[in-house]
């Protein structure tokens, strides 16, 4: 057979992005799929295509977005985070470290696919491989480059001791190298969120501020929820839809889809009978995720134990408390719906445990709550102080994505 | 997590040795990564399967001494022989008649074999940062006395059977510094680190005089042997072999030679994007 192939002339190609959404947590393919809505929107003429890997194809398939082919090629970095993980502890530089051979074979994956796909732009979300190789091997970049995170500088944890504190600082230094040489490779590094929701650190030893060094290189977007919060008038109407009553008050407790919270569930469960005596009208609605049977845990009176939950942003923005782990997305979705809430971060978990518990204490949201020293009756007691109390949260902004995609815009 | 696991995997038994092996991908024509010295297992090649076996099909195996294979202790069963033969037995156990050979280091020795005596095996070769032992090695090794018993060894002094029998991992911690003499290279280092805490001091000894006949004379008349497409890639910084040895190889094979500037011994773990894609271009060119 004859070979074929099509040349098309520079003028007469459509532009084209390649959007890459971190499969790390949900929260940045809802917050995503916002921003490519804000930028087809600028720019309808604008093809995006994604090179995802569950669990954030599974958002872009409902939402009908293009899937790139060659995605079906990417090593799961979401599985790796998931076996990295034990009990209410997972050591997430460690982990991302420990990720480096998952980054490489994707990054290969998706250098192909930049290569023959004539992308104008290239949006990462914490796409960690195209960012570190990019800089590694600059003469490999294609179009426009831009970088958006959430958070900026790898923290250690106090019980690593002065080993774990070089690291980051080692990881943190290799980085701001990285930019400082090759300033070019992020035509636009974007921060989700605001410049006070920097942690006061620095990047370790004698290395900068975080905060002053991410004013310098990124724009600020404000947060991205990647969905509107009920107006107070719309509450009562999606409480009754989604089968909440008046008179009961409802705690919703969800950890993700992974199998990571299996811990803080058992621990919750075994807090309810004692809050339920002393609120007796609590409903408690348990969100074990796909990968924890529901089953296992003891059946009570009042206690909804559900694998899955559709639209569960929609629950947590009208319950009366909800009792989460410490990822961003979610306490940042219960801080925009002003609802009150319990966090546990992850053990080990830097941005967990630093920068965001840094950015709810900047909102004035949510109660910190150490998952080793809790025990049933100290979470009981917290429900009762907590759940249907009104807050008083700083306001999220609900601009964000648009920001961000006039960043973004802005370059094509 | 690994980012590929193999497709199929297993041993194959040769005068008494175990070699474990594993197959990746379907494509023609096959890649077969060779160990080095057996201070590494396979895993060492992490950063390169999963890539090349989109394309090709992957070999690869724990060289005798190392990994999920045998630990012979004497001398004679980790020569440059034994270990050909090891890889022509795992290509026949793996149904590969004949393939492209990627080495790193000592295995230069190994591919050097099988490209002079198994021509029909071999497609093409790949040496990455070879330690042929053409060159004398970079002056900071002028020190080592392997057989003698040093007071207190330093730097490479520590290259040294005796201290290897009681002080095997401050030696590795010293030779893996070596390996990686790139800024931030933590991670690779404690891989390699754990790796080579795989095997032991003993064994370790024994494979590195199973080698002695490998001169530089003997290794020379291999090489002009070569008669396959040949890529060379020699670091300016390895301090293990020297860049000088990658350029001495390259002269006698006739083959070309990518010079990785800055690169130190372990180019394929520390920059693994450039070498994949540099091994990849190279059988390319095998295929048409």
């Amino acid at each position: 057979m004859t070979h074929t192939a099509t040349w098309t002339r520079g003028p007469c190609r459509p532009r084209r992005a390649l959007y890459l959404s971190s499969p790390i947590g949900l929260g940045h393919a809802r917050r995503d799929v916002a921003i490519a809505k804000e930028l087809k929107r600028l720019r309808p003429e604008l093809d995006i295509d994604w090179l995802a890997q569950h669990p954030v194809t599974a958002v872009l398939e409902a939402e009908g977005e293009h899937i790139h082919p060659a995605s079906r090629w990417l090593a799961s970095e979401s599985a790796h985070v998931a076996a990295e993980a034990a009990g209410h502890d997972l050591h997430c530089f460690q982990a991302l470290r420990r990720m480096d051979e998952i980054l490489v074979a994707n990054f290969m994956v998706f250098q192909e696919v930049v290569e023959e796909g004539c992308y104008d732009l290239v949006i990462g979300d914490e796409a960690w491989d195209v960012d570190y190789y990019w800089h590694e091997n600059p003469e490999l970049k294609r179009g426009q480059n831009v970088w958006l995170t959430d958070f900026v500088g790898y923290l250690p944890m106090p019980d690593g001791g002065d080993r774990e504190a070089f690291l980051t600082t080692d990881y943190n230094a290799e980085m701001i190298e990285h930019i400082d040489r090759y300033p070019w490779i992020r035509d636009r590094a974007i921060f989700v969120g605001n410049d006070e929701d920097i942690v006061p650190d620095t990047f370790g030893g004698s290395l900068p501020a975080i905060r002053d060094w991410t004013t310098r290189h990124f724009s600020y977007s404000g947060y991205i929820t990647g969905f509107t919060p009920p107006k107070p008038d719309e509450v009562i109407p999606l409480r009754s839809r989604l089968g909440y009553r008046d008179d009961e008050l409802v705690c919703v407790v969800a950890v993700g889809g992974s199998g990571v919270g299996r811990s803080l569930i058992e621990k919750v469960v075994a807090a309810y009978p004692l809050a339920k005596k002393a609120v007796p009208e609590l409903r408690m609605i348990v969100v074990t995720g796909p990968r924890i049977d529901p089953a296992v845990f003891p059946r009570r009176a009042g206690l909804d134990l559900r694998g899955y939950v559709h639209r569960l942003y929609e629950h947590l923005s009208v319950c009366d408390l909800a009792i989460v782990q410490g990822g961003l997305t979610t306490t940042m979705e219960l801080t925009a719906a002003r609802r009150p809430f319990l966090y546990f971060p992850l053990g080990h978990h830097f941005e967990q445990n630093f920068h965001v518990r840094h950015r709810l204490d900047r909102y004035g949201a949510g109660q910190y709550m150490d998952y080793a020293t809790t025990d049933p009756d100290l979470i009981a007691a917290r429900i009762t102080e907590l759940a249907g109390k009104p807050v008083s949260y700083r306001d999220v902004e609900t601009d964000g994505a648009a920001r961000a995609a006039q960043l973004i815009a802005e370059l094509i | 997590m690994r980012a590929r696991y193999p497709d199929s995997d297993g041993f194959v038994v040769r005068d008494g040795a175990e070699i474990r092996y594993e197959r990746y991908g379907e494509g023609w024509p096959a890649i077969l990564l060779l160990p080095p010295w057996s201070l590494v297992h396979s895993r060492h090649w992490k950063m390169q399967i999963p890539y090349l076996a989109r394309h090709f099909t992957v070999v690869c195996f724990d060289g005798r001494g190392s990994g999920g294979s045998s630990r012979p202790t004497d001398a004679s069963a980790y020569s440059d022989v034994a270990f050909a033969s090891d890889a022509l037995a795992v290509m026949d156990a793996t149904g590969i008649g004949s393939a492209i050979l990627v080495s790193v280091s000592r295995g230069a020795l190994w591919a050097l074999r099988l490209c002079a005596e198994h021509p029909d095996r071999v497609l093409g070769s790949v040496f990455i940062s070879p330690s042929a032992r053409l060159m004398p090695p970079p002056a900071e090794r002028r020190v080592e006395r392997f057989d003698e018993v040093i007071d207190d060894p330093v730097g490479w002094q520590t290259y040294n059977a005796h201290y290897w029998k009681t002080h095997y991992s401050d030696f590795v911690t010293f030779f893996v510094g070596r390996i990686f003499t790139e800024p931030h290279s933590t991670r690779p280092i404690e891989d390699a680190t754990g790796w080579a805490l795989e095997t032991d001091g003993e064994t370790l000894a024994a494979a590195d005089r199973g080698i002695e006949r490998c001169d530089a004379a003997a290794t020379r008349r291999l090489a002009a042997q070569v008669d396959c497409p040949v890529l060379v890639m020699p670091g300016t910084q390895d301090m293990v072999r020297g860049y000088a040895d990658g350029e001495a190889l390259a002269s006698c094979t006739g083959g070309a030679m990518v010079t990785l500037e800055g690169s130190g011994h372990f180019p394929h773990v520390r920059d693994p994007v450039r070498v994949n894609l540099l091994i990849r271009q190279f059988a390319e060119g095998v295929r048409r």
